[in-house]
């Protein structure tokens, strides 16, 4: 593969910004069209190809690459179907066009583990429909029916293997031939590189320093922005004094933006060394001013109050109550937490005529259109958005805050500039996941479960995001209106915009047979900025079902494997892996002296994942030994980045499990670097196995479900290392 | 005033602040762009540069402690072709997801090599703990040095370390 140099990155997203923006259909339909560029002498079949004189080919990648492996997963797609090798492909990022769009959200948008499930047919077929129309253009030449031409390798050969052509030989042909009625698509029997291709395409680059990330662009006459923000949420500026600001060196301006204070300067480190010399005063009059106990007050009291609209109602579970033999019914609270991305936010912008480009690592480049022109007096047309290399995503990156921030500064100074977030500005300013409250109670007869009744209680993050979204979805309409859209957006759900699942998503799918079963969401938003953290509803009703799941099993007297197992009798693909995961770890086994398993199954974004962890404590602190991991994700397109992804959704759900906890007091975060936000290391991070299931279902994610299974999985293992149950996250051990 | 040091064998002479760190100077006055900024903390490794062959955490370190010194960053060990063992070995293993913090992570565990050919894993441990990797690819960086490590052993050859050092 070809490293992508910055020089590169910018000529081609330049070239083809215009030139893919228009014209193009959807492959499969009959409308697709075809174009040879006389200027550029290649061919474009197709929103997501390019292939010039010889033989070159380059794949426009519409989903952003921030870890989880689409760069490589997408492009093997296209590399398959195409019959080329991955390893020859140039990929660059795509432009905001609507071919683009994720068709599952009308958006362009990078997230719910939703890339291969949904470019798993479209990609494909833009692989196979150029293949075909190059095998079209060589049978035209050799006169013989298409069905005696095969490929390989970028060339195409006649079936008795004494002629042969190349796809570069071919593409002005090509361009003039019509796409065949279905597309043909190959035989999974016949895959070179799906489910065998063990690279990734970005490794190179990123094994050399070489890859380019949203914080590396670069622009001639550069300046660099530090923003002080309001330290407690919804504070505004009340006075500033920045005269001794503006006297230190290399300080070019500062400016005034409805975020905060920014100081722009000839250098990054003089902008931020400036910004600690401000002296500003804070208008609290719509600051939330809340503790983080404060917030779980108000979830136990909405809780009281309102019993929730009900998501799910199976039997009776009055019923069951007065049925019942014994009862359970127990409360756990999941604290905010923060994405931390080892890339700090940052967004690079320069005024041009008439509009604005910008450079940032964002996970939805149409909504960072909206971002910028709601913050200048240009409209979403005007902004064009250049998606980079993206380090740590964890959905932080569908919120563009700072890509409006940037959008502003650069609007007031008319230079172009570059905003870095501190990493204190990244955990104090965040988009959290919301603090939950989850009360469960369970119904218990004759030694069997027979109610369940699960209330949820924390915000719609919808109502949040709605505010970018709802703009993004209908770009044409005037700025005054996008207030309204938002509001429109959230009432309209399921017929405009989709249903906000996120609350209950994980809980709604209560997976065990049992036959009275009510699980309910009462709204409560503490006013605090929430977003979507890595595997979002599923982070923490995971912990709250495998959780409850395991009381329930060590009240009845039954071992949680098989508690589990038994209920799942019916729900085959969770059976496997919940199976497949306790025979690696030899669950029920003797175990080392002071160790203990804890397993948890969980499906999230149509992927199956069973983890058991093995733990022990040692010197008062929890150690984790070995995570036994076993996944269905339908094909495994990569195996090795499938596996890849399980590992770093366990560590990071191990992370939030024994550390995580963003505190707020009187409305300000009192984390504010990774000394007090720790992080697992090398020290501390526990050896993984993980194991796949031979499957032929299509694929799904693999970004998100390797999370929501580790959460609970440990706190079960802590249970059986100390009888004592961890109901608030992260688990804290007694001293 | 002009603060002299060498980076990846060249003399550089930059005229910025001397309290400047040198992470900044690297990435926006030399280029040197694969060295990243993670925490501005010492605290995550992200930054990590060898200075005179010892890592240490660029981002907390300023322009005036340099002065002199010999600074070596990952693009002063990626040869001209093909890649440093430890780079393949990384490359290999399929060691980065996001990547970003991966220039860290090698030149910790180049450090670590040149000091310990055979490391343990407590070894591993105790040079890798400084740097965190949000994705978590710490069992893939282990196996990865280990790699290295083992290909080191079994080559005669000697490996150099690009900035005309050996690994170990």
């Amino acid at each position: 593969m070809k490293p992508i140099s910055r020089r590169g990155f910018l000529k081609v997203t330049m070239t083809s910004g215009g030139a893919l923006a228009v014209g193009f259909t959807l492959p499969g339909c009959s409308t697709f069209k075809t174009g040879f560029d006389e200027k550029e002498q290649s061919w474009t079949p197709n929103a997501w190809l390019q292939v010039d004189r010889q033989g070159a080919v380059q794949f426009t990648l519409d989903r952003v690459e921030m870890g989880q492996g689409t760069y490589t997963g997408l492009t093997t797609l296209a590399a398959e179907e195409l019959d080329v090798d991955p390893e020859t492909i140039d990929v660059v990022f795509a432009p905001v066009a609507d071919p683009y769009k994720n068709p599952l959200y009308k958006l362009q948008i990078t997230g719910g583990s939703t890339s291969m499930r949904s470019s798993w047919l479209q990609i494909r077929e833009a692989g196979a429909g150029a293949r075909a129309l190059l095998v079209a253009a060589a049978a035209r030449v050799w006169q013989v029916d298409p069905s005696n031409c095969m490929t390989r390798d970028g060339i195409v050969s006649d079936s008795n293997g004494q002629r042969s052509l190349s796809y570069g030989q071919l593409v002005e042909l090509a361009a003039k031939e019509k796409l065949p009625d279905p597309l043909p698509l190959k035989d999974p029997a016949d895959f070179r590189y799906i489910g065998h291709f063990k690279h990734r395409l970005d490794a190179h680059a990123k094994v050399t320093g070489t890859a380019v990330y949203g914080i590396d662009s670069e622009l001639p006459d550069l300046t660099y922005a530090s923003l002080l923000r309001p330290p407690m949420v919804g504070g505004k500026i009340g006075s500033v004094d920045d005269s001794a600001a503006r006297a230190m060196s290399g300080v070019i301006d500062i400016v005034q933006t409805r975020h905060g204070v920014a100081v722009v300067a000839e250098k990054y480190w003089q902008a931020y060394k400036a910004r600690q010399a401000l002296k500003v005063s804070w208008n609290q009059e719509d600051a939330v001013l809340k503790s983080t106990a404060d917030v779980f007050a108000e979830y136990a009291k909405a809780a009281d109050k309102d019993a929730g609209s009900t998501k799910r109602d199976d039997g009776d579970y009055d019923e069951a109550r007065q049925d019942a033999d014994r009862q359970l019914e127990v409360t756990y609270e999941q604290p905010f937490l923060a994405h931390a991305t080892m890339e700090p936010m940052n967004c690079t912008a320069r005024l041009t005529e008439g509009g604005m480009e910008i450079w940032a690592p964002t996970q939805a480049p149409d909504l960072g259109r909206i971002a910028a022109a709601r913050d200048t007096g240009l409209s979403p047309d005007d902004v064009t958005v250049h998606t980079t290399f993206i380090g740590g995503g964890f959905g932080r990156r569908l919120s563009q805050d700072y890509i409006g921030e940037a959008a502003a500064i650069c609007w007031q100074v008319k230079r172009p500039v570059k905003l870095v977030w501190s990493r204190e500005d990244d955990m104090q300013h965040d988009v959290y996941r919301p603090a939950m409250l989850h009360r469960l109670r369970a119904t218990l007869k004759k030694g069997e479960l027979t109610g369940w009744d699960h209330q949820i209680t924390g915000p719609d993050l919808m109502d949040w995001y709605a505010r970018d979204a709802a703009p993004a979805q209908y770009p044409w309409t005037p700025k005054f209106m996008w207030g309204a859209l938002a509001r429109i957006g959230i009432l309209g759900e399921g017929l405009i915009a989709p249903v906000d699942t996120s609350a209950y998503e994980g809980a709604v799918e209560y997976p065990y047979a049992v036959p009275n079963v009510v699980v309910r969401h009462t709204k409560a938003d503490a006013g605090i900025p929430v977003s979507y953290w890595r595997s979002v509803g599923h982070s923490h009703n995971a912990f709250a079902v495998e959780t409850f799941m395991d009381e329930v099993a060590h009240a009845l007297e039954k071992d949680p494997y098989e508690f589990r197992a038994h209920l799942l009798r019916k729900d085959p693909r969770r059976l496997a892996v919940l199976q497949k995961a306790a025979d690696m770890a030899g669950w029920g086994k003797p175990l080392p002296k002071g160790h203990a398993q804890g397993i948890a199954v969980h499906r999230s974004f149509e992927t199956y994942v069973a983890e058991v962890v093995e733990a022990s404590i040692e010197f008062g602190e929890v150690k984790l030994h070995k995570v036994f991991c076993a996944v269905d994700c339908g094909r495994a397109v990569n195996p090795d980045i499938v596996r890849m992804q399980m590992e770093s959704g366990i560590i990071f759900g191990l992370t939030a499990a024994l550390y995580g906890e963003i505190d707020f007091k009187d409305g300000v975060v009192q984390q504010s670097n990774f000394q007090n936000y720790r992080m697992l290391r090398m020290d501390t991070a526990p050896r993984i196995e993980v194991a796949i299931i031979e499957s032929e279902a299509d694929p799904t994610g693999v970004g998100e479900p390797g999370v929501p299974p580790s959460l609970p999985a440990l706190g079960n293992a802590l249970f059986q290392l100390t009888g004592k149950r961890q109901r608030r996250l992260p688990f804290k051990l007694e001293v | 005033m002009s603060i002299s040091f060498k980076v990846n064998g060249q003399v550089r002479s930059l005229d910025v602040d001397a309290d400047t760190p040198l992470l900044w100077a690297l990435r926006d006055e030399l280029g040197l762009k694969g060295t990243k900024f993670g925490c501005g903390a010492g605290l995550c490794g992200a930054c990590t540069v060898l200075f005179d062959g010892s890592p240490i955490r660029s981002c907390s370190t300023s322009l005036s402690q340099v002065e002199g010194h010999d600074i070596t960053t990952i693009e002063g060990i990626t040869p001209a072709e093909g890649l440093h063992p430890l780079q393949a070995a990384w490359s290999e293993h399929n060691v980065p997801q996001c990547g970003y913090c991966q220039s860290g992570q090698i030149m910790s565990a180049l450090a670590l090599l040149r000091e310990n050919p055979s490391p343990s894993d407590d070894d591993i441990d105790a040079a890798m703990t400084g740097n965190i990797c949000r994705c978590g690819t710490y069992p893939r960086i282990r196996e990865a040095i280990k790699a290295a490590a083992e290909a080191r052993k079994t080559s005669d050859a000697s490996v150099s370390g690009g900035d005309g050092r050996a690994v170990s």
